[in-house]
């Protein structure tokens, strides 16, 4: 009984690693080469290369899904494509990417995981359930759609940020730039950095909590609203003489902190999660 | 022999009639299709009478043809290849432009403009109303959606459900909070993003396959 078992465990291993194939592709391309990658599932991953080369190396999962890819010009695309009979399982393609650091990436997946880092060109990341993870990107647009994945942003600078999420959790970690935006509908908000210089920062949900942990040297014009849930702030701000809604106590705080000069817009939004203005802890 | 592969074989053998190729097309639809199509424009062009120049719209008429097979490709800067929205979506693919359509004109009219005069910002009652009928307006269903969930994915389809019903309770709170002050730019612009929020669910359940 138990060889049986081996055996038909041995045959299993067997079949999955025959059925699983790589695949790599070499594409030369120019300064501020776009690529873009298609995946209905499975994980994709992008890292910068150290010259002006794109490599793909793409691990098929059978024989029932192909990667398909085309460059034109200074563009290069490349799409899994599910021939018939394809499902989440058979039909998965893992993807990972070397590109130019000044390339702009587009990736989709459903499942996901998506990851990209080091680069310092615009990155678009979208998939329905896809775990999302951007770091270490600089002077980009960094723009991400998900319906219920998970988002993280970790170390962006200079950047222009659009988040949009329906109940995944997006948590950002020094994240500064011009334009931060996250807009989410159940998921909750957290935000840990200093604002940046002179940005716009728009955390807004519906239903999802929002915090923001920032230190106590932060330039920020800084208003929260709740229209049901609870505010509150560990910082003291300095009262504005002039708010064009009204600051009913717990339900909403307007104020400033630092130098005015440098101060970014901080705008924090929901309207029936928490709000908290946390203040970091830097021991 | 993948789809590439044989896209670029037609150009030698444009009747695909080499082993490999009719191996590759027992296997992939699209191809199939392709191939399909390119017989039907070889087979009207040996038709045409020589004498009589081709109207621009057979020109116009065959360029739209390889661009939807992807042969060619507009000058964009970005191009998204989506291939499974129109075969999935059929006629209801049309809704998602003129949802897209319409949030762009809801977006300008509850967009806040803080160079107007007070006065003159006070949003009508008739544009505030618009907010209420803009799902219908959007011709965006609610029921097709999870459907479309309960379809490819139903183990998914609880949570595809509760996130549509908050995305309709941000849209009820926020016009609620419109309709209450029209002037209030939070609520106006709140309402563009629930709109943006619902908008982005359908985008998504209709753009991919779900797992």
């Amino acid at each position: 009984m138990r060889t049986a078992k081996l055996v038909a465990i041995g045959v299993i291993v067997v079949g999955t690693l025959v059925a699983e194939s790589k695949k790599e592709y070499h594409f030369t391309v120019g300064p501020k080469a776009g690529v873009s990658v298609l995946n209905p599932y499975g994980s994709i991953s992008v890292k910068p290369s150290s010259n002006n080369t794109v490599v793909v190396n793409a691990i098929l999962h059978s024989d029932k899904v192909e990667v398909d890819n085309n460059q034109s010009g200074n563009r290069v695309d490349i799409e899994s494509h599910l021939l018939p009979g394809a499902d989440a399982e058979s039909g998965r393609v893992d993807y990972e990417l070397l590109v130019p650091p000044d390339a702009s990436v587009t990736l989709h997946s459903t499942t996901g995981p998506l990851r990209a880092e080091r680069l310092h060109g615009d990155v678009t990341l979208e998939g329905a359930g896809a775990t999302v993870d951007v770091r270490d990107i600089s002077d980009a647009h960094v723009h991400v759609k998900t319906v219920n994945g998970p988002v993280t942003l970790d170390n962006i600078k200079d950047g222009h940020v659009e988040i949009d999420s329906l109940s995944g959790e997006v948590t950002l970690n020094q994240v500064n730039g011009p334009f931060v935006q996250v807009v989410s509908t159940s998921g909750s908000i957290n935000y840990s950095g200093d604002f940046g210089n002179s940005g716009e920062y728009r955390l807004t949900s519906h239903s999802g909590d929002i915090e923001a942990t920032i230190p106590e040297w932060t330039s920020a014009d800084v208003s929260a609203r709740s229209v049901r849930g609870q505010v509150s702030d560990d910082i003291p701000l300095q009262p504005k003489t002039h708010n064009w809604f009204p600051i009913d106590k717990g339900r909403a705080f307007a104020g400033t902190m630092g130098r005015l000069a440098t101060s970014s817009t901080v705008v924090l939004r929901t309207f029936s999660g928490k709000i908290h203005l946390r203040k970091r802890s830097d021991k | 022999m993948d789809c590439v592969e044989l896209q670029n074989s037609l150009v030698e053998t444009a009747d695909a009639s080499r082993a490999e190729q009719r191996a590759h097309l027992k296997t992939c639809p699209a191809c199939t299709a392709l191939v399909a199509e390119l017989n039907l424009i070889a087979h009207s062009a040996s038709l045409l009478q020589a004498a009589e120049e081709p109207s621009p719209r057979v020109w116009n008429s065959i360029e739209s043809a390889l661009r939807r097979e992807g042969l060619i490709h507009p000058p964009r800067a970005e191009s998204r290849r989506v291939p499974s929205f129109a075969s999935r979506w059929g006629h209801a693919r049309w809704l998602v432009p003129v949802a897209a359509i319409f949030l762009v004109v809801l977006g300008i009219s509850i967009r806040p403009r803080p160079q107007m005069p007070v006065q003159s910002a006070v949003i009508s009652p008739q544009r505030v109303a618009l907010g209420s009928s803009a799902q219908a307006l959007a011709g965006l269903n609610d029921e097709d959606l999870l459907q479309e969930v309960s379809d490819t994915a139903p183990v998914m389809k609880a949570e595809w459900e509760n996130d549509l019903r908050n995305a309709n309770a941000y849209i009820r709170d926020a016009q609620a909070m419109v309709d209450q002050n029209p002037n209030d730019e939070d609520a106006r612009r709140a309402l563009l993003d629930a709109y943006e929020q619902k908008s982005l669910l359908f985008e998504m359940a209709m753009d991919r396959s779900l797992p």
